[in-house]
């Protein structure tokens, strides 16, 4: 029983690494820019195949992680640009047409890869398993993903908190008008965001394919998980989406353990308790 | 009334019951399915067109209703004078607890409804025991009371046809009501409602309720007509589409929802028939609707009226 607690814990924890990376980008695109980006479980699987496709070709997980990222990054940024621009700050217009966006990308993706539940290859040097202390075997890549994690939380963190851009991105969260009147180009900085927010996306595909494994209909499952980080954790905020990430996968991989059939209930029902106290999440703000 | 709305709405009545004579056994089914799915497109826009507040978890309640009619008919045998009502009630009692999301507004609104429509999905889809699974209930009969009985989807068509009118005057009179001119004032402005004295979150409340009971009628009849229920009833496009179908038709009007319905369901139709990807052509109709007509056909059509009447 405790060896299986701490075995969903460590569980937890790697999903909710993946989710961080996903409800990152989500939630800073939300605070700078007030956009509801739907598509962005969309983005997770076309990166993911995108990713699939390059590790095929080239046998480098790096390389997989890398070229998923930037493909969405650039696509991301077409749609940013040509599409969700145009619907101002109408979060309803907002969410129909990025709805739209997913279901053509999911289509796309379907004719492109198939129906069929694809797995990006794990590279050669994390395919063991490492021992826990008690004896307990857990798979490498699962530790590295949650290394991973760490590792893009902090770099987020950093960048966010303490430089330049970041202040900047800070005080555009703030006050839009105010930064573009001081002489700050806002413009560039919300491709600059939006396209590190699909980045992130992108990335989240390729590292979650090799564990999740990618199939149509994975881009809404995926994407729900992100929408529910995000509400916990508060729109717009870095260190909500942190938090938020480790409760729901905490919440979802003891779910899955104890109640399987029920595993959503364990999963919402806090949220829905939650949001009767605080409505806007455990960071959120007035928007 | 004016002439020509008069003979408006004569020619559609007649049309309507004159469909299955002159239109056959697909324009008959293709319609019902555009009365029931625009019933479910109505009871999304109770809130999206007149309170303000954008639902995407209104497959929850359909589903909801269908499943416990088909369980209670095939399982357990119940006859459609009780399982039908039992349909509306449970997904009524669904809106109870959905509703506390009216708590929320605006984007978090959007988010916390579709994080609710989850759930409901993953019950349909894990709780295989008791819903099962991924193939549902499946051999719903056609609905009986007493000695009445359906026995085609000819006789089911006026049915769900004489249940829509019903429901579309009912409506017309619940937003004509007090109650109806206090969701406008809140979609208004929220803020005035309440120094006028309004307890707003108590009125939208009430309206997400009314809001699904309507939905849980648009299951009921769904489930009959289909025969069977599966868990893509509770799913996530069900809501966004019944949202879209409001928007494209129109939103803040009766006929609308149902124009809009039509225009989905035959679009899907027609391109299915040659094209294989209609998720995209559903996505693509989104992007336009968005993009060129925010306020669906009727706006459009009002558009185009008032630029011809400038012009004499």
């Amino acid at each position: 029983m405790l060896t299986g607690a701490v075995l969903q814990a460590v569980n937890g924890i790697s999903l909710a690494a993946l989710l961080f990376l996903l409800a990152s980008g989500f939630t800073l695109s939300f605070g700078l820019m007030r956009v509801v980006n739907m598509a962005h479980g969309a983005y997770y699987l076309l990166g993911g195949y995108v990713g699939l496709s390059v590790a095929q070709k080239t046998g480098s997980f790096t390389l997989a992680i890398l070229g998923g990222g930037a493909a969405i990054a650039v696509i991301g940024f077409f749609i940013d640009r040509f599409l969700i621009r145009r619907t101002g700050e109408n979060h309803l217009a907002q969410v129909l047409l990025t709805v739209g966006v997913a279901f053509v990308m999911g289509d796309v993706a379907l004719h492109f890869w198939g129906g069929d539940n694809l797995k990006v290859p794990v590279p050669m040097f994390l395919r063991g398993a490492v021992e826990l202390p008690g004896g307990l075997y857990y798979p490498s890549f699962r530790f590295a993903l949650i290394l991973f994690g760490i590792a893009a939380g902090l770099a987020l963190w950093v960048l966010y908190r303490r430089t330049q851009i970041g202040a900047v991105v800070r005080a555009g969260v703030d006050d839009r008008e105010q930064v573009n009147a001081t002489g700050i180009n806002v413009d560039r900085l919300f491709v600059l965001v939006s396209a590190l927010a699909s980045f992130l996306a992108g990335m989240a595909g390729v590292v979650g394919g090799a564990f999740l494994t990618l199939y149509p209909g994975a881009e809404w499952e995926i994407l729900v998980y992100a929408l529910v980080v995000v509400i916990v954790g508060g729109l717009g905020s870095l260190e909500g989406a942190m938090i938020g990430a480790l409760i729901v996968g905490l919440l979802d991989a003891y779910g899955r353990w104890l109640l399987p059939e029920f595993s959503y209930f364990v999963l919402f029902g806090p949220i829905a308790v939650l949001m009767l106290f605080r409505p806007r999440g455990l960071f959120g703000r007035e928007h | 009334m004016s002439a020509p709305r008069a003979l408006f709405i004569l020619i559609a009545v007649v049309a309507a019951i004159a469909l299955p004579y002159v239109g056959g056994p697909f324009w008959t089914g293709l319609v019902t399915q555009m009365y029931i799915f625009g019933l479910l497109a109505l009871s999304v826009d109770l809130l999206l067109g007149q309170a303000g507040l954008f639902s995407l978890t209104h497959a929850s309640f359909f589903a909801v209703s269908a499943y416990t009619v088909a369980i209670l008919q095939v399982r357990y045998g119940v006859p459609t004078v009780l399982a039908a009502p039992a349909g509306i009630l449970a997904g009524s009692l669904l809106g109870l607890v959905f509703g506390l999301s009216v708590r929320t507004r605006g984007v978090y609104f959007i988010l916390i409804t579709i994080a609710f429509g989850y759930v409901i999905w993953g019950v349909a889809v894990r709780w295989s025991s008791f819903t099962g699974g991924d193939n549902g209930v499946t051999n719903v009969p056609f609905p009986s009371v007493g000695g009445f009985e359906i026995a085609s989807h000819t006789q089911y068509y006026y049915l769900v046809l004489a249940v829509i009118v019903l429901c579309g005057l009912g409506y017309r009179v619940l937003i004509r009501s007090p109650f109806g001119l206090g969701l406008r004032g809140i979609k208004g402005s929220e803020t005035r409602m309440k120094s006028l004295g309004y307890r707003t979150d108590m009125h939208l409340y009430a309206a997400f309720v009314l809001s699904a009971a309507i939905a849980s009628l648009a299951g009921v009849l769904y489930v009959y007509y289909n025969r069977f229920v599966n868990p893509v009833a509770s799913s996530f496009p069900i809501s966004v589409e019944a949202a879209l179908m409001a928007i494209v038709g129109g939103t803040g009007t009766i006929v609308g929802p149902f124009i809009g319905a039509g225009v989905v369901l035959g679009l899907r139709n027609w391109v299915s028939s040659f094209f294989e990807m209609h998720h995209a052509i559903m996505g693509a109709v989104f992007i336009a609707t968005v993009l060129w007509a925010p306020d669906g056909l009727v706006g459009l059509a009002g558009r185009l009226r008032s630029r011809f009447s400038k012009k004499k």
